[in-house]
């Protein structure tokens, strides 16, 4: 019963799967967290990426940036990412006239592949249908509808955040995050879901739901960046407990697995927090 | 000693709690994530099979499946584990359905459970709440005799399963259904990174508490005893290591080292708290007032809380000045 390492799916990150014992376990959500700038959607980019390199369909919910934007980002890197499908729930700008119902919503955003993502931006025609809410619940029937009529095998949501930050309706929130992550899981699909840094005083219910938390580190240590990452929870499986250096260049995201970090930057952090001896 | 101890599968565990947990009465296991509480509780669930006791094991956060994927890396048998489903399942938001209120989910051993998850009943998901489950846990105690059970996890409970404002009543009442039932219970409680206890740490008759951190070893991780009610148990930090066995507790280190490994703290926490509001996650946890024998101070409100967590922990041996330096 034991998951065997060929049963694997591999992140992207060489580095990171060596830390995760191979790679994440297949269906199961995972949180990648945070600070801004500090690497997740571009690590989430590289998730997907290397599943359409295998063939497989992957998935990107666009909800912190359009994703012409995206696509024009990661050019700049140089990557092909084209046959990555995305579904746009950007909002759109706001008509402030009568609301849609949720259901109706579902119907109204459509994925597309990154390529086919228009240049100019959709100059948000929704202003004529009147501008949609954006809410779990409504990304959860979305994603039904899309997941129903396409089988993909990795999905990537950017950010939960945002979601929780726009969406109108507050309602239950940690009774939808349940839902949703129960969704992915029972459609077999291997998930990213990107939020900012936890709060440590709060127990954030994504946090204590998803199956592991990769955690990418970005702050300044003798005015240059430094950047690491740790594996703060990774279930049933053995992983590196260790933080480990990162690096972001035209490649993407590389990490070092086998290298510790900086006795300067550890000590330097250290001597920030006084946890020191 | 009032009756004969029940064993928890960890012998030293068992040496802390002088012989081991009182019989037909509530135990919290708490601890951040990755610290091993559902390990621990399947242990104690294991053992109860091996002497021939019937045991249950309640599913409320990660669906059996995945559990038992999980625990397959561990030479634990669990096979003749009683699992029950009471993850909730996908919500409808389509339209709302048609509840058929007498679905009932089964109970089953773990050796039988699927390798799938169970998928939600496109016509009729059950909503699961607070009373239907501890309905559910009353109706299967009556049909089999249990000595053990586990409610993993608590804090699913308190999140998903209550909608209601009376969070803390009907939290009490699951809890005082479990001590009327007359099985020795463990639930599992989640922690956030810098711990505060709460209601259910009042409530319960102990409280065992599951430690990590990073020092210059490495991940150290480490066990306490926050609360014995009638009981002697053994008041320190003892460390702690997950093997091929599970959850294996080893002597208390030597008073100095333990400081030492105090102070060291957490090098995750020093790592967030670069970027945020933060804390070493075991900086409350680790015994800092071990000396306390009896229970926990009172509950502080929410605005002490607040306070607390604002002005850099009080209860800290050092109370330190890094708080103004993260906000730089």
């Amino acid at each position: 019963m034991t998951v065997d390492a060929n049963d694997r799916v591999g992140t992207g990150v060489e580095g990171i799967d060596k830390m995760l014992s191979g790679g994440l376990i297949p269906a199961r959500p995972y949180v990648v967290s945070g600070t801004s700038g500090s690497g997740k959607t571009t690590f989430a980019i590289q998730f997907l990426q290397q599943g359409v390199k295998k063939g497989e369909r992957a998935l990107l919910v666009a909800v912190d940036e359009p994703p012409q934007e995206i696509r024009e980002n990661v050019r700049a890197l140089g990557w092909d990412v084209g046959k990555i499908r995305i579904l746009d729930v950007h909002p759109t700008a706001k008509a402030y006239s009568k609301r849609v119902s949720l259901v109706e919503v579902a119907a109204q955003k459509s994925v597309s592949s990154l390529m086919d993502t228009s240049g100019a931006g959709s100059k948000s025609d929704a202003l004529k249908k009147a501008s949609p809410d954006l809410s779990l619940q409504s990304l959860q029937l979305m994603l039904k509808q899309e997941l129903q009529e396409t089988k993909y095998s990795r999905l990537a949501i950017d950010s939960l955040t945002s979601i929780k930050k726009l969406q109108e309706t507050m309602g239950d929130t940690e009774t939808s995050i349940m839902s949703l992550m129960r969704f992915l899981s029972e459609t077999g699909v291997t998930s990213l879901i990107i939020t900012d840094l936890p709060d440590p005083t709060q127990l954030e219910p994504e946090i204590f739901i998803c199956r592991g938390e990769i955690r990418l580190h970005k702050r300044m240590v003798a005015s240059k960046i430094d950047r690491c990452v740790t594996i703060e929870k990774f279930r049933g499986s053995a992983h590196d407990t260790m933080p480990r250096p990162m690096s972001i260049s035209e490649k993407g995201i590389t990490v070092e697995a086998n290298k510790k970090i900086p006795k300067a930057s550890l000590r330097e952090l250290q001597a920030f927090t006084q946890y020191v001896r | 000693m009032i009756k004969e101890k029940v064993k928890t599968g960890v012998p030293g565990l068992d040496e802390m709690l002088d012989g081991g947990l009182i019989p037909a009465r509530t135990y919290v296991v708490s601890g951040a994530s990755g610290t091993g509480k559902t390990t621990l509780a399947l242990q104690f669930l294991a053992e109860g099979t091996k002497r021939g006791e019937r045991v249950m094991y309640v599913a409320l956060d990660e669906p059996p499946n995945e559990v038992k994927e999980n625990m397959g890396s561990y030479s634990l048998d669990i096979g003749r584990v009683q699992v029950f489903d009471a993850t909730p399942d996908i919500m409808n938001y389509d339209k709302t359905p048609v509840r058929d209120v007498s679905t009932e989910r089964k109970v089953e051993y773990f050796g039988d459970t699927s390798t799938e998850i169970r998928k939600t009943s496109e016509r009729s998901p059950v909503d699961m709440t607070i009373s239907t489950l501890q309905e559910m846990l009353k109706q299967e105690m009556k049909v089999r005799r249990y000595t053990r059970v586990v409610i993993d996890s608590f804090t699913s409970l308190k999140y998903f399963y209550i909608r209601t404002s009376e969070e803390n009543t009907s939290l009490i009442s699951f809890l005082r259904v479990l001590s009327d039932l007359g099985v020795t219970c463990l639930v599992t409680v989640q922690l956030p990174e810098i711990a505060r206890s709460d209601v259910e740490a009042h409530m319960a008759r102990g409280e065992i508490r599951l430690h990590k951190w990073i020092d210059g070893r490495g991940l150290m991780r480490g066990v306490t005893i926050e609360k014995y009610r009638g009981s002697s148990h053994d008041h320190r930090l003892r460390p702690m290591k997950i093997t091929d066995e599970g959850v294996v507790i080893k002597s208390p280190v030597p008073e100095s080292e333990e400081v030492g490994a105090q102070e060291a703290g957490s090098v995750n926490a020093a790592l967030t708290s670069s970027s945020g509001p933060s804390g070493s996650r075991d900086q409350e946890s680790l015994p800092s007032n071990k000396e306390e024998h009896g229970p926990p101070p009172l509950e502080p409100t929410q605005d002490e809380r607040a306070a607390k967590s604002s002005s850099g922990q009080s209860e800290l041996p050092k109370p330190t000045d890094a708080r103004g330096a993260e906000k730089q």
